[in-house]
């Protein structure tokens, strides 16, 4: 169907829709700015107000954190590092243990939120603070001291989770759904040497003897605790042989 | 009150005549120099000082009015945007001597494909002629510089220059940009003169005058000329708003399609200018719409404390109101738009408000 020609009548002025109602608008609008405020937010001086939910910079509970690494794992601008550094309660008299903790380039971040989402204690919180501005780079850099911040409850994100199967069924949306993988050890690569059980943050996996090799040294196989394993991969990076893998758990 | 009825000739002549003859030539005399003291005292002296100094006062208002223009429009567009508009200083007064001082510091370049002697020779006209309007404004019976006999009439006059100053400028400047700008803005403006002229011509027949003061007298007498010249005051406001290049008659500056229209080419202090002198023919255009149409500096009885100078102003800032809140609501027309409206619409009914005069004029009604 050809394309109806415009009439004179259209081509020109239409009174009211390109007059009298934009006039009729915009005297509603100074109106209603004038007896009220206008939209602008005069930043310094006053700032918006911010929703409950609001994720600003990742902070950190320190005594909570395990050092597990999936928020460096997670971090999709790869700005967190884990640092080794002294922990902050430790005994009169003897030098403070040294322990993992998470660094963020917040010059890098953005603000997703996915490492408090994915901490498995909860100590990886977001923050009502978004004025993040320094003078230097360094400055950006936030070690774990500077990141600590005192959580109120709402600060802490996590995912509630549902599988497709349980809809129907009336069960609650829960977290970890998802944190139930498993690293497997390949028993031909494995050399016994311990490296999991020692660098697990959680203490979920175990050494077990399994036989004496031809030199009469016992052979060591992990066995992981499914309650206590928090899949944080640390086993799978520090493995020396790549004998451990993870698996998806069905 | 005093100041509602001063004279500002009468009393910056008496004060002049005061300090050369009384005072200067007094002690003039007194050295010896007898010559110099008649000098001094001649009328043609003393007229030439009181000439320049009415000037001058009347030019430094008719500016700090038109910079009052722009702070006016900043805000109230901002109120229109849902925003606060300028700022700086108390309720944002201080941000266009902020901006003139800056645009004052800048470099002047003159375009080197430019006609160097035109380029600067037609922001002279414009800021020239729209200072001049100043000059034939009354603002209350003792507040003026001249009183032509055809005040009205020379004002609108003084307007028809521009164009063809902004034509040359336009072209001067060799940019496809502003030689579009400057065609655009010629044969809007002509053709806008035509129902801009007609429709003053209805209110010339009612009050038999083309003089500011008479025809304030005729409505302070009558009735305000918007009463029986709804017609025409409504042409009017529409033809001296495209006669002001403002929005939606903006084409020949249209950002969006020509970067600042004929004057892209100019900046510096030349831009800052040719900007307060667009607002210094806002200023004027509502002060003859407010002299034409509004009875001027006439006022009712009750409101008898306000000088009647600041009540003049009141009334110009309220017509200009309007023409900012026209700006904020309405958009930019196209070319063939402008001419249809001018032509087919404008001028019929300034010829309609004409009939409307003569039968008013013949009834004896007024």
């Amino acid at each position: 169907m050809a394309r109806k020609e415009k009439s004179r009548r259209e081509k020109e002025f239409g009174l009211t829709a390109y007059i009298l109602k934009p006039m009729l608008v915009t005297a509603k609008q100074t109106l209603k700015s004038t007896i009220n405020r206008p939209n602008t937010v005069q930043y310094p001086w006053e700032k918006l107000v911010l929703p409950d939910v609001f994720r600003g910079r990742p902070g950190l509970i320190f005594e909570k954190c395990i050092g597990c690494g999936i928020c460096m794992r997670i971090c999709p601008n790869r700005c967190i590092e884990l640092v080794e550094v002294d922990d902050l309660k430790h005994e009169e008299g003897k030098p403070p243990k040294k322990v993992k903790r998470p660094r963020v380039n917040v010059g890098r971040c953005m603000m997703c939120g996915f490492c408090a989402e994915y901490c498995p204690t909860d100590a990886m919180i977001v923050t009502p603070e978004y004025e993040l501005a320094a003078y230097t780079r360094e400055e950006m850099i936030y070690d774990p001291y500077k990141l600590q911040f005192p959580g109120v409850p709402g600060n802490e994100v996590h995912i509630e989770e549902i599988l497709p199967s349980e809809l129907n069924k009336g069960v609650a949306p829960r977290r970890h759904v998802e944190h139930v993988d498993l690293p497997v050890v390949d028993d031909k690569k494995c050399i016994s040497c311990s490296r999991c059980a020692k660098d697990c943050p959680v203490g979920a996996v175990k050494m077990v003897e399994v036989g004496v090799n031809e030199k009469g040294r016992p052979i060591k196989r992990p066995v992981f605790d499914k309650e206590k394993c928090v899949s944080c991969e640390t086993c799978v990076e520090v493995c020396p042989k790549d004998a451990l893998t993870m698996q998806e758990v069905q | 009150m005093i100041s509602m009825y001063l004279d500002i000739w009468q009393l910056l002549g008496g004060l002049i005549h005061w300090l050369l003859v009384d005072i200067i030539g007094a002690f003039v005399g007194w050295l010896g120099f007898h010559g110099l003291e008649a000098w001094l005292g001649s009328p043609g002296v003393l007229n030439f000082v009181t000439i320049l100094i009415v000037a001058l006062i009347v030019f430094v208002v008719g500016m700090l009015v038109s910079i009052t223009l722009i702070w006016q429009e900043r805000k109230t567009l901002g109120r229109l945007m849902d925003r606060r508009g300028t700022q700086v200083g108390p309720i944002g007064l201080f941000q266009n001597f902020a901006d003139a001082l800056k645009v004052l510091v800048k470099e002047h370049i003159v375009p080197e494909a430019a006609d160097s002697l035109v380029y600067n020779l037609a922001p002279v006209v414009i800021i020239g002629t729209s200072l001049m309007m100043f000059v034939t404004l009354p603002y209350s019976p003792g507040f003026y510089v001249s009183n032509p006999q055809l005040g009205l009439l020379l004002t609108l006059a003084l307007f028809g220059i521009v164009p063809f100053a902004v034509l040359l400028g336009g072209w001067a400047s060799n940019n496809k940009y502003t030689l579009i700008g400057g065609m655009r803005a010629a044969a809007q403006i002509i053709a806008y003169e035509v129902p801009l002229l007609l429709s003053v011509v209805g209110v010339v027949i009612l009050t038999g005058s083309l003089n500011f003061f008479e025809i304030v007298q005729w409505q302070q007498d009558n009735v305000w000329l918007i009463a029986p010249m709804i017609i025409g005051a409504f042409t009017f406001v529409i033809s001296m708003v495209a006669e002001l290049e403002r929005v939606p008659f903006d084409l020949p500056e249209a950002e969006a399609e020509l970067v600042e229209g004929w004057g892209t080419e100019y900046g510096g202090m030349r831009f800052g200018l040719i900007m307060m002198s667009e607002y210094a023919r806002g200023f004027v255009g509502s002060s003859i719409i407010t002299l034409v149409f509004l009875g001027g500096w006439d006022m009712p009885d009750f409101l008898n404390v306000i000088p009647v100078g600041l009540w003049f102003l009141l009334k110009v800032f309220m017509v200009f109101g309007i023409i900012i809140w026209v700006r904020g609501a309405l958009p930019r027309v196209r070319t063939d738009q402008i001419l249809n409206l001018g032509w087919k619409r404008l001028l019929p009914l300034a010829a309609i408000n004409i009939a409307i005069a003569i039968v008013f004029k013949t009834a004896g009604v007024f």
